[in-house]
């Protein structure tokens, strides 16, 4: 029996954030060196790592986020090995490196807290407050994990002059620096894009990159349960 | 084992094989038709900067031997060493070529593939037929190309002008001034592009004759040695290569020969052909061989028999017999592994490979490096197994889509409501399976993905399918649609709505998960929820007598109806592991 398990051992930890197999991450935490993750995204831990949901800093941050429950980010610290997924979600595993990126509130499963962020509202987009269309800009020296529901696809915005739209529930994370706007549906009567029957696209345009999922099932599980 | 590549497939080579010693195989053959193999080394540009980089039967291998030209042997036309590690800088493309050398046209391809054997074992190979081409006088067949590491990818592509074409294409020059002789290392191209128009009529007379042979052995002219500058059609058979060092690697092609046999020849018309066509399939060649000005002429008409001889009613079975492997698989198997590397790996291993990717690079660009978006000319053109990307400015010809299935789009596109024309149809009694369509016209790219389910592109040349019509995610509207009900007790809403696709065109199939293609034979039942599409010359029948059994389970409702399909061999269907 443990031959056939044996496969799934973690590798030996390599950096501070590491892919186990496509849907999980595994952080290796250091005391001293924190790390925001969404609340219930831990499904495993070795070692001894604490948890406070709802920290005092992130509060302070993300204000705006809250909707009455408080931010869905908790602070883990400790030293061990952390493992974090959300409900069979692909992961993407990046590190920083003093680069930026704006994500999308649901898309966000870990990040370093010596990063900066901040949380923003997307500009022309107001509609989505209540939906959590929210985006959290990130930058600094770290590590980001974001989830995807099935295998992402990244494209470049800045080809041609050409703006690039996305149908939001898609999309996860885009280059800061690039314009966005949000767009109504083009011609009467067209009905792209989901949910209500509103149809809606952000706009991207300037030099830039942006992440997309191909579902567009942004349902915040992590939230959904409570 | 080797991996079965469809057009626009792409992998690392790491992902296929260790080793950077590759022996490439190009077989291609059509009756009386012979072809010139040859190996572009492209740029970052991909233009050919540098005509030493050219390889051709005139000029065997590149300046400090990565590429070499083999020569035909092991049952491929044509064959090639690369040794990816010493091939130079400046060389980002190695790109693997056919031309038609003489009259004639892609269309008339029996069939063909590119392979890779790697350490004496065929590790890809990408298949294609002249079903895929009309009136092509070349096609770049695959590339390998370097984008951090060295990829491979299939592509498929013909060219309308025949090698002038491509050489065009890659920035390289037929110089008719130059004179046809010129020194074959410093002007390649120019001393190719001449004979191409001179050497075309005389291709004829002589290589028919041995042409005949080509289907595998493919070697009977005698090759002249690469010197003359001028002959084009005898030495693209064989071309000893002076220097062909790979000794390890003949042994090892020849090892793998009799493997790749089997696929080779029971693919296409050989199986098919004799039956109905006992004289024909059999002689084909001969007869057209000897008179050139035939071979056009029956030439488009001899390519169909063997596919369409069996049943005229089942234009499929060309394409299925392969498709097997050809469109719909594409989905299935392979990309898993292809397209993103990480994602066939088994689970837990995969740290390891995925994993020393992304960290390797700092930064956002670097992490996201393996999700960048596939870049190829063509139509449709899968990113990854739950997107597809279209792209209407190729032949600015609008698709129909679900509605709510763009997740992205760059450029001029205009998105319009799908008339009630044919959504009316659809809706069809009030069952409340309404299709809504979009149609998305203009230009630029549009990104479709629905929910995360596996998106499956079937091209269909002049064939039919019958998709379910809730597994119907887009398709192009110059194919021929029509609604068909399928009516049984217990079916939820009284009917089962298929959309039968005919024409030429592609539609995206989506499935919940990874499918099973069953062939169909006298005993074939599915379960009408799960069903996703079957060849449109197989007939489906509400089973009455399954629907006994669905009765016979506990605690049935007595629901679930089963759909019985008839239909001539080669016929399929696609089941899905999910009922709606």
């Amino acid at each position: 029996m443990n031959q056939q398990l044996a496969g799934f051992a973690p590798a030996p930890v390599a950096t501070r954030m590491e892919n186990h197999g496509h849907h999980m991450v595994k952080v290796a935490m250091q005391t001293g060196n924190d790390l925001y993750a969404r609340v219930g995204s831990m499904v495993a831990y070795e070692g001894f790592v604490q948890y406070e949901p709802n920290p005092p800093a992130v509060r302070q941050v993300a204000r705006e986020w809250m909707t009455g429950e408080g931010a869905p980010l908790m602070k883990c610290s400790g030293d061990g090995l952390l493992y974090l997924a959300d409900y069979g979600a692909d992961v993407v595993v990046i590190n920083l490196a003093g680069d930026s990126l704006s994500v999308n509130g649901t898309n966000l499963l870990a990040f370093d807290a010596s990063l900066q962020w901040g949380v923003e509202r997307v500009k022309g987009m107001a509609k989505f407050a209540g939906q959590g269309l929210w985006n959290i800009k990130i930058s600094g020296q770290g590590w980001v994990a974001l989830t995807s529901r099935g295998t992402p696809i990244v494209v470049d915005c800045g080809r041609g002059e050409d703006e690039t739209y996305v149908d939001p529930d898609a999309l996860i994370a885009w280059s800061p620096n690039l314009k966005v706007k949000g767009k109504r549906s083009f011609k009467a009567g067209s009905l792209i894009g989901r949910g209500s029957g509103e149809a809606y696209q952000m706009g991207f345009s300037g030099e830039g990159i942006v992440v997309v999922q191909p579902s567009e099932d942004s349902t915040d599980r992590l939230r959904a349960r409570g | 084992m080797a991996r079965e590549f469809q057009r626009g497939h792409k992998a690392k080579i790491s992902d296929l094989t260790a080793g950077t010693d590759l022996y490439v195989g190009v077989q291609i053959s059509a009756p009386g038709l012979s072809f010139d193999i040859s190996c572009f080394g492209l740029d970052a540009s991909e233009r050919l900067s540098d005509d030493r980089y050219f390889i051709f039967f005139n000029q065997p291998k590149s300046p400090e031997e990565s590429i070499q030209l083999l020569g035909a042997q092991a049952g491929d036309t044509e064959s090639f060493r690369v040794t990816l590690d010493r091939v130079p800088q400046q060389i980002q493309r190695l790109s693997f070529t056919a031309t038609i050398d003489g009259a004639g046209q892609m269309s008339q391809v029996a069939s063909g593939y590119i392979r890779i054997v790697a350490g004496g074992e065929e590790v890809a190979r990408y298949a294609f037929s002249g079903a895929e081409f009309s009136t092509e006088r070349a096609v770049m067949l695959g590339d390998f190309y370097l984008k951090d590491v060295w990829r491979f990818a299939a592509i498929g592509q013909g060219f309308d002008g025949g090698l002038e074409a491509l050489l065009k294409n890659f920035g390289g020059e037929v110089a008719e001034e130059e004179p046809a002789p010129a020194p074959p290392q410093s002007a390649a191209a120019p001393s190719f592009a001449p004979p191409a128009q001179a050497a075309a009529p005389p291709a004829f007379g002589a290589p028919v004759a041995p042409a005949p042979a080509p289907a595998q052995p493919a070697a009977p002219a005698p090759a002249p040695a690469p010197a003359p500058a001028q002959h084009f059609a005898p030495p693209q058979g064989a071309t000893p290569p002076p220097a062909t060092p790979a000794d390890p690697m003949h042994a090892a092609q020849t090892v793998v020969a009799p493997m790749n046999q089997p696929p080779g020849a029971a693919v296409p018309p050989p199986p098919q052909a004799p039956s109905p066509y006992g004289q024909p399939g059999a002689q084909q060649q001969p007869p057209f061989g000897q008179m050139p000005g035939q071979q056009q002429a029956p030439g488009q008409t001899a390519p169909p028999p063997p596919g369409y001889g069996q049943q005229p009613q089942a234009p499929m079975p060309p394409g299925y017999g392969q498709p097997q492997g050809v469109p719909m698989p594409a989905g299935y198997g392979q990309p898993q592994g292809g397209q993103f590397p990480g994602q066939g790996a088994p689970q837990g291993v995969p740290q390891g490979a995925p994993q020393s990717a992304a960290p390797q690079g700092a930064g956002v660009a670097a992490a996201l490096q393996k999700y960048r978006e596939a870049p190829t000319g063509q139509r449709w053109t899968q990113q990854n197994e739950k997107l597809i990307r279209v792209d209407l400015g190729v032949s600015e010809q609008p698709i129909l889509a679900r509605q709510g299935s763009m997740v992205l789009y760059q450029g001029k596109v205009e998105f319009s409501y799908k008339g009630a024309g044919f959504a009316g149809r659809v809706v069809g009694n009030a069952t409340g399976q309404e299709m809504q369509l979009m149609r998305c016209s203009g230009r630029g790219q549009v990104f479709l993905a629905e929910e995360g389910t596996h998106l499956h592109p079937i091209e269909l040349q002049g064939d039919a399918i019958c998709v379910s019509a809730e597994n119907v995610l887009a398709f192009d509207e110059t194919l021929q649609h029509e609604v068909r009900r399928i009516e049984g007790h217990g079916i939820p809403g009284g009917a089962l709505f298929v959309m039968q696709f005919q024409g030429t065109g592609t539609v995206i199939v989506k499935t919940h998960g990874v499918p099973v293609v069953l062939p169909v034979t006298p005993t074939t039942f599915a379960d009408c929820h799960a069903v996703v599409a079957w060849s449109a010359a197989a007939q489906a029948i509400v089973s009455s007598q399954v629907r006994m059994r669905s009765n016979a389970y506990a605690g049935s409702t007595g629901e679930s109806v089963n759909l019985q399909f008839r239909g001539a061999p080669g016929n399929f269907i696609v089941v899905q592991p999910y009922e709606v």
